[in-house]
Parts: C-alpha cells; structure tokens; sequence
C-alpha cells in the first residue's frame, strides 16, 4: 500500500476524522523524569508540540535531550511522567503509535553491504502504510547512491538515508535526534531543506540539536535545555526578544583578549570575554558606540575591529545559564 | 510474509560476506581435506633410531640390528661424532649405542611420543636378537589390527574428524554467528532502530535463527559430501538418528549464544567470554583426538559439558551405525544444558 503525497498523505494532521483528532496535540509531555544511576538525565520536562510544527530541543551535550526523546519513542521508559503522542499513549497503543512516528536515531546502523534501496524496501515492510521507495530517494537525493553499499556513503549520505528511512512510513510525526550532527556545512543545508519539505508535507517534526543556527533557520517553536530541564520555551523570535537586548557589540582582538576590568569600569558597563573576543549587550547599539570608542582610547585598547550585530540564540542560552552551547 | 522477507534478508546480507562464507562453509572442508589427507593410514608415521656405529660389530651387534630392521624401524647408522652433533641438535627421537657389556638407548625428552614406541620397539628386537643369537625359537607376537569400536569398519582419520567438525560448527555457529552478532547489534544500536519500527521483535528473532538453521544444514550437507568424495566417509547409521542429534545440537548451542550474548555490554567482553566457552570445549570435547589419555576426573567433567556426549552419539551413529538407544543419558545432558541456556537467554536477552 503506497499512500502518494499529494492525496491523503499531504496534511496528516488535518485529516478527515472525528474532531478530537484534530484538536489533540501533537505531542504533550506532563511531568517527564528520569534518573540514570547517579545522574539526573530528564528533571521534570513538560512539552506541548502542536500539529504541523517544527519543534527544538536546543542544549548542550548531555542537556538531556536524547534522553527525553528517548523516552517520547518508546526507547526508555521514564521513571514518572505522562507522554501522550497524537492522542495516544504507549501503555495501550504501542504498535500504533509506531506505526505513525517516524525515527531518526542519532546514529543509525546498518549492515555494511546493504544498498539504501534494500534498507527502505525492508524497513517499509515493517509498517501497514508505506512511501515509495523511489519517492524517498529523491526526496532525500539519494538515487544514484540508490544500489551502492551503505558502507561507501559518505556522511552526508548516510544520515539522508537514516531520514529517508524516518519517512518510510508516512509519518505525521518525526523525530530527528541531531541529525545534523558532524556534517559539512553543505551537507547541512540540504539536510535542512529535507527537513523544510517534511513541513510542507504537513508533518510535525521534533528535532534535538546543539547547532543555535540550525534552530533558528528550522524551528517553529524551541525548547531550550540544560541539565535536564527546559529553562525556555517560545520561537526563536520571542526567545531572542525576550532578552531584551537585541543587539551585541564585539571587540576583536589580533590575539587573545585582554583583561577588561578597567575599560568596563570606564565604560560603566559589562563586558564579556570569549576566547579573543569581547562581548557587550545592548539594547541600543548606536547610543553605545561612541562611549565605547572613547573608553578604547582612554585605557588603551588594541582591539583590531568592532562589530555589531543582532542578539542570537546562542546569547539566550548564556544569558539564561552563563554558559555557552559550545562548551 | 514479514517473516520470509526478513529470513530472505538475512541470507541475502549474508551473500555479500564472503570472509563469514569462507569461515562457516569452506574453512571445515579445509580441516577435514587437510587432516584427513596427513592422516591418511590411520597409522602413525614410521619410526626411526639412530645407530651408532660400533668400533668393530660383534656378532651380537648384527643380529641386534638386523631384529630392528625385520621390525620395520628405520635405522640410520651414523659414526659416533656424527651422532652425537645430531643428538646435540635435538633431530634425533632415539639413539641406540653399544657400550662395553651391552647396550645404552638413549629417548629424547621431547620427543616422547616417537621416542617411546621406538623404545618398545627396540627392546623387543632386543628380544628377537637374543633369541637367535641362542637359537631358541623366536618370541612369538600377537597380531594387531586397527577398527573403529563399532559393527562396521571405518579406519581413517578423516570419518573420526568429520561429526567432530560437524559439532564444531555448531558450537561456533551459536557462540558466533548468534551471541557475537547479537552483541554488536545491541551495541551499534541496530536493534533500537527496528525498535521504534512496528515489526514484532520475535519475528526479527525468527528470521535470524531459521537463516543459522539452514547455514547448518546446508554446511552439513558439504562436508558430508566432501567426506564422501574425498574419504568415502558414508554415514553408517540412519539418517533419521543423524537428524535428531544435530537437531539437538543446533537448539542447545544457539541457546547458549544467546544466553552468553545477555552477559556481556561490549563485543570485545563477549569476545572474551566466547572465548572461555569455545576453547574448552573444542580442546576437550573429542573433537580432534579422544581423550582416553587424559586424566580421569578431567573425563568425568568433559562428559557433563554438552559437548562430549553430543560428539559421543553422534559418532556412535554416524562412524559405527549405532543406535540413540545406547546415549540417552548422554543426549539428556545435552538437551538439559539446551533448556539451561535458553532459560537462561528468556531472562538475560536485552534489546538495548
């Protein structure tokens, strides 16, 4: 059975059955916890993703956000918590719920010597409604590579199969667990565009990820983590808006950065080291710059260039943890 | 349907690995072919000893040496100096020397197995000689024949070797081909990817242990036919008994892989623990040599592991046209370690 595109299989979520379908989230997660031996994975994580959006888990490693899906996948089982997924819960509707989700793990295995071709036809057999093969094939551009060997793709190669085989089924919900996770930066776009078409497709998407950028260019909605909890919920707009300083000022420096104590002092306001780099915060960049500028001179500060640009995710993660994603 | 697609995979994956071909269907062959054909006669190889060439021979000294040769050892002569250098050199297994009043055999320690018999051999040309020597009739000895234990004949090393072979397989194909791959499957996270898929997992199972099945048979059936063509090697017995015994065989050494395969988190820890298992019992479970020579307490343990019985009925069947009737006791050990493992496997088996 092989439901087209383009007919039912264009807006799951909108589909013509009882109401309450319609109105039920995608997602909805009350209460989530769950301890690993010595160290609190998920504290405490409620979720709401609704139909037709693209939802983030942002955080650093070990944040919590595989574990959490884990869990939302039926992988791990919580310790407490409710998980209702498009309406249904694992206790009573398991192999349905499989039946509707797509997964991507973040790593995929395969047998070496299997063709990407092989690997959808076998797992698609798995499921009561199916995609075409070579339907997936192009939608991931992955049909020259069609019948060669999962152990000559590359990367790139191998994680757009591991997607292709999350659609395999005609999901109405995804999950990508860092699906972009150490791909070249052109390997990454067309990930990403794979991602955009799953959205226009009507599907809902939850995907983890480390990369600030690649939550802002994906997601509808964010939850951004750390140490198990969610510390901010909202689109990436708000998020940023939230911070109430939408503009950042860097100081760049031909070598490491020095000590800022005394420029901070003459400038009457914070500063930020990274790395060889200052960081300074404002709501008003253009009121800033002169000050800035004469503080510089008035301490004698080599820095090399200044550059103002717009308050990122990666600035709401630190302001909101005093860390940085990266580390 | 879901299960001959996923059975069908199997075997086609299965296709593309030539190194797991080579191991499970061509490797045995290459046992038996090579072993079988060093160890063609049955008989051990001819026995040597060096002789030390006397000053000047005595009477006594021919007919010594002539004995030996009616007994069919080899006798090289050499002059002292040339003996000694070749002692010294550790080639030589015996070397026999006239001293004044008699005679001095001496057996080189690490070659005992040779060395021994050549001494048996010696002393009883020594016998002979002395016999004639006095013209006393000559010690008679009692003919010898070599037969397998059973109610037909099947001499050489070759049809000993083939159900030890046979055996072999199947404890590797269970400590393997099962429990290694499961292990790296739960380890690369192969099993959680068909986790989030509906597919029941029994049937992933299924699929798995019908595909080592047929390998077995299919094994089997190779090296049955290379024994065959190559030896004449026919299966004695019937083919009925055969079945059941290597079906046995087959449910209580994929048990086990499966159950070893719930103890260990890593491939290289269950490496380590196959290991412990796999060396054992090929070393002492009679699959190469009989261990009638071994000490008996170490007989009475190789007797309980499931091994040694299994080999114990299958060779009764398969070398001498036995009967199950005779190893019940011996089939109940290998069907108890079967239930054991796989009661075990019910509760160690993890999918993550």
């Amino acid at each position: 059975m092989t439901a087209s595109l383009s007919s039912q299989g264009s807006n799951p979520g909108m589909m013509v059955v009882p109401g309450v379908i319609m109105s039920t989230p995608a997602l909805r997660i009350r209460g989530l916890r769950k301890t690993f031996p010595k160290v609190l994975a998920v504290d405490g994580v409620d979720l709401e993703v609704a139909r037709g959006e693209v939802f983030g888990l942002l955080g650093p490693n070990g944040a919590g956000k595989t574990t959490t899906l884990e869990i939302i996948e039926g992988l791990t089982s919580a310790d407490s918590g409710d998980i209702e997924i498009l309406g249904l819960t694992w206790a009573d509707h398991g192999r349905e719920i499989r039946s509707r989700i797509g997964v991507q793990l973040q790593s995929t295995s395969l047998f070496n010597k299997i063709t990407p071709r092989e690997a959808l036809d076998l797992y698609g057999s798995y499921y009561p409604r199916r995609r075409g093969t070579d339907e997936l094939l192009d939608l991931v551009q992955l049909q020259e590579k069609a019948d060669a060997y999962h152990i000559t793709l590359s990367g790139g190669q191998q994680q757009r199969l591991a997607l292709a085989m999350a659609l395999v089924n005609d999901p109405e919900l995804v999950f990508l667990d860092e699906p972009t996770t150490g791909l070249d930066p052109q390997a990454r776009r067309s990930l990403w565009d794979v991602v955009r078409r799953m959205k226009g497709e009507g599907r809902t998407v939850v995907l983890t990820t480390h990369y600030m950028d690649e939550a802002e260019a994906l997601c509808d909605r964010l939850a951004i983590m750390d140490h198990g909890k969610v510390i901010a919920t909202g689109t990436p707009a708000s998020l940023i808006a939230d911070l109430a300083i939408p503009s950042v000022v860097e100081l760049a420096f031909a070598g490491e950065a020095p000590d800022a104590v005394a420029f901070s002092a003459r400038l009457g306001q914070g500063v930020e080291r990274r790395g060889d780099l200052w960081e300074i915060p404002t709501p008003d960049p253009k009121a800033l710059l002169p000050l800035l500028l004469e503080a510089a001179e008035a301490t004698a500060v080599p820095f090399q260039q200044v550059h103002i640009r717009r308050a990122t995710l990666e600035d709401v993660f630190l302001h909101r943890t005093g860390r940085s994603l990266r580390e | 349907m879901m299960l001959w697609r996923q059975f069908a995979m199997e075997w086609r994956l299965y296709g593309r690995d030539r190194v797991a071909m080579f191991w499970t269907f061509a490797f045995p062959v290459i046992l038996l072919l090579g072993f079988g054909t060093i160890f063609r006669d049955g008989g051990s190889p001819k026995l040597s000893v060096v002789r030390v060439q006397a000053q000047a021979p005595s009477l006594r000294d021919a007919a010594l040496d002539q004995a030996l040769v009616d007994l069919q050892l080899k006798v090289q002569a050499l002059p002292k100096a040339e003996a000694e250098a070749r002692w010294a050199r550790g080639e030589t297994a015996a070397q026999l020397e006239t001293t004044g009043e008699g005679y001095r055999l001496r057996l080189n320690s690490y070659l005992m197995a040779q060395a021994g018999a050549t001494a048996g051999l010696v002393n009883q040309a020594w016998l002979m000689a002395q016999a004639r020597l006095n013209g006393a009739p000559e010690p008679g000895r009692i003919p010898v024949t070599v037969e397998s234990p059973g109610r037909k004949h099947s001499a050489n090393y070759a049809s000993f070797l083939l159900p030890g072979l046979l055996g072999l397989n199947l404890v590797s194909m269970g400590l393997f081909s099962v429990g290694m791959v499961n292990v790296s499957y739960r380890e690369k996270g192969k099993f959680r990817r068909l986790a989030v898929t509906p597919l029941p997992k029994w049937v992933f199972l299924l699929g798995q242990v019908l595909h080592r099945l047929t390998v077995t048979v299919i094994q089997a059936a190779i090296l049955l036919l290379v024994g065959r063509l190559a030896f004449g090697i026919e299966n004695q017995g019937s083919f009925l008994n055969l079945l059941v015994i290597m079906t046995l065989g087959t449910g209580c050494f994929m048990a086990f892989g499966f159950a070893l395969s719930g103890f260990a988190e890593t491939s290289e820890g269950y490496a380590a623990i196959s290991n412990l298992v796999f060396f054992p019992l090929m070393l002492l479970s009679g699959v190469y040599f009989t261990l009638d020579a071994a000490p008996a307490w170490l007989q009475h343990t190789v007797a309980l592991m499931p091994l040694a019985p299994f080999l114990r009925a299958l060779r009764a069947v398969f070398n001498d046209g036995g009967t199950l009737a005779g190893h019940g006791a011996g089939l109940a050990i290998v069907a108890a370690w079967g239930l054991a493992a796989f009661a075990l496997a019910v509760r160690r088996f993890r999918w993550a």
